[in-house]
């Protein structure tokens, strides 16, 4: 007897719940409660912007050294490294240094680009960074396919503390951008 | 010949009036209704056209009147042209009824003007709710019209549910009628003079709140607002019975589905919560000195009261999710029909009782 007595208070509880409609009062109290306490979480984009984290993968350029020079050494790696296919490297030897080389011409077809940042990983010499830029929407995507003069003037804008260019040991061996410990400095 | 004119030229100037003031009202509509969304949804809503967005109306209205006009190939081209005229009519004409403030006169010339209510007829309850189910004929042609699965389907949906709703409404608002006695706006609002505890809300000997929350439940079915808005259920249907419309087309549809909800404001407003009455005794410039001037207060409450209800339409749509067809139907015959029927009862009783006492 106890349970039905329980079974019936309960139903006749429920049944004032759905007559005062008291599960909607709560959902509208809710809503209201958002409206009273208005504190929106929308930024206004264009007008204002949120702030980038420091490892911020954006736009990709072309670096140079401090002396104006092009950092690529034309290795290709980047173009190894990509996962779609994004760079094409025309590699080519420096005029008159024939154990030096460059990029010649140098692609980026950025509608296939994902920002994945493995070519900047590849580059030897550090020569590809990524820069904070995003906006990049245009209205023909042609505009999206960069050469090399594009890249590196990206890269002035983005990076204008540029990197010193170091002393080589010898003008006959290619060296990437590290410090060798064991051979003596040029003398100069 | 100049009397005629001059009544003309009033009636002209009252219906301008009026118009002027729901499709102003539709205008702000429009734009509250996204801003009161956003805000209960932690948004802004709109906020690039005008200081806050405020111009947003100005723009959209712009928008739609230079959009291209589409009418699908296989399209019934006659009958997708009149459906949304068909639905925006029926949806403004209703308001020719609606008393907006003090049942006073003025004499211009000779002629007895009543400023503001534009024709005191004395079915008009009955002429509103008949005009109301004419604008489902432009929602069900313009589904059917527009040769499109979803706009069919729409239109099939909206004339089941404002047939099934529609019913609703009349039965509850029958309990007011018996209160009142009369089926004229102007006089049933009259009759709620006098403060709240006099409105048909409240009022004894029958108070009318299982009415009231029958009609707005039903009122909302019937405009096709969230939760009922099956007809342009945007997951199912893309849009509903106005699918295939662009430009200014769509526009009479959208008018008209805004102005129905001033319209169905407006009625609740007069039936329910005393039209343009104070909620307390007489007015407060007829209490200050200026009796004059006790229109511009009971003006102001009568929007008050309508802007509440339009306010309600906006929260239940930040706060609930769309019924399911059948529940939807089964609400309508099975939940709201049984009390409504069972308030006229209960009405009628106790007005005879009361009656019989006196």
């Amino acid at each position: 007897m106890a349970s039905t007595a329980t079974t019936k208070r309960l139903n006749l509880y429920e049944w004032f719940k759905t007559i005062t409609f008291y599960e909607i009062l709560v959902g509208m109290k809710a809503t209201l409660s958002h409206l009273l306490n208005y504190r929106p979480v929308t930024l206004q984009y264009p007008h204002e912007k949120r702030t980038l984290p420091d490892n911020y993968r954006g736009m990709l350029a072309l670096l140079r050294y401090d002396d104006g020079t092009e950092k690529c050494v034309g290795c290709d790696l980047c173009e190894a490294a990509c996962p779609s296919r994004v760079i094409r490297v025309v590699s080519a030897e420096v005029p008159g240094e024939p154990t030096k080389r460059y990029s010649k011409e140098y692609y980026m077809d950025m509608t296939r680009c994902l920002f994945c940042g493995m070519c900047v990983d590849a580059c030897p010499v550090d020569a590809l960074g990524m820069t904070r830029e995003f906006e990049w929407a245009v209205y023909d995507k042609r505009q999206l396919h960069l050469n090399k003069q594009q890249l590196l003037a990206i890269g002035d804008r983005s990076f204008p503390v540029r990197e010193k260019r170091l002393e080589l040991q010898h003008p006959n061996v290619a060296f990437f951008n590290v410090a060798f410990k064991h051979v003596p400095p040029k003398p100069n | 010949m100049t009397e005629f004119g001059l009544r003309l030229a009033i009636s002209l100037t009252q219906i301008a009036a009026v118009m002027g003031v729901v499709v102003v009202t539709v205008l702000i509509l429009t734009l509250a209704e996204r801003k009161v969304l956003g805000w209960m949804q932690d948004r802004m809503g709109p906020m690039e056209v005008g200081p806050y967005g405020i111009l947003q109306p100005l723009a959209d209205a712009i928008k739609l009147f230079f959009k291209e006009d589409i009418i699908p190939a296989g399209a019934n081209k006659f009958l997708f042209t009149v459906a949304p005229i068909l639905c925006l009519i029926p949806a403004f004409i209703g308001f020719a009824v609606i008393p907006w403030g003090p049942n006073q006169t003025f004499e211009v010339n000779g002629i007895t003007v009543r400023p503001f209510v534009i024709s005191d007829i004395n079915i008009g309850i009955l002429y509103i709710l008949a005009f109301a189910s004419l604008g489902a004929y432009g929602i069900i042609l313009g589904g059917w019209a527009s040769n499109s699965k979803y706009s069919l389907l729409g239109g099939l949906r909206s004339a089941a549910q404002i047939i099934s709703y529609e019913l609703n409404v009349g039965l509850s608002i029958v309990g007011v009628l018996i209160l009142a006695g009369s089926l004229s706006l102007v006089k049933i609002t009259d009759a709620q003079a006098g403060g709240f505890w006099n409105w048909y809300l409240f009022a004894l000997p029958a108070p009318q709140i299982f009415a009231f929350v029958v009609y707005v439940i039903s009122s909302v079915a019937e405009t096709n607002r969230v939760p009922f808005d099956l007809p342009e259920a945007e997951s199912e249907l893309v849009a509903g019975f106005f699918t295939e419309y662009s430009g200014l087309r769509f526009a009479f549809f959208f008018l008209a589905e805004y102005a129905n909800m001033v319209l169905v404001s407006c009625v609740a407003a007069a039936l329910f919560l005393g039209g343009w009455n104070a909620p307390y005794p007489g007015t407060i410039m007829a209490l200050i000195g200026v009796p004059s001037l006790a229109w511009v207060e009971n003006t102001m409450w009568f929007a008050v009261k309508t802007y509440s209800f339009l306010f309600l339409f906006f929260w239940l749509r930040a706060t609930l999710p769309r019924l399911r067809y059948d529940q939807l139907m089964r609400f309508g015959w099975k939940v709201m029909l049984p009390i409504a029927l069972g308030n006229i009862v209960v009405t009628s009783l106790a007005v005879f009782f009361y009656q019989q006492m006196k």
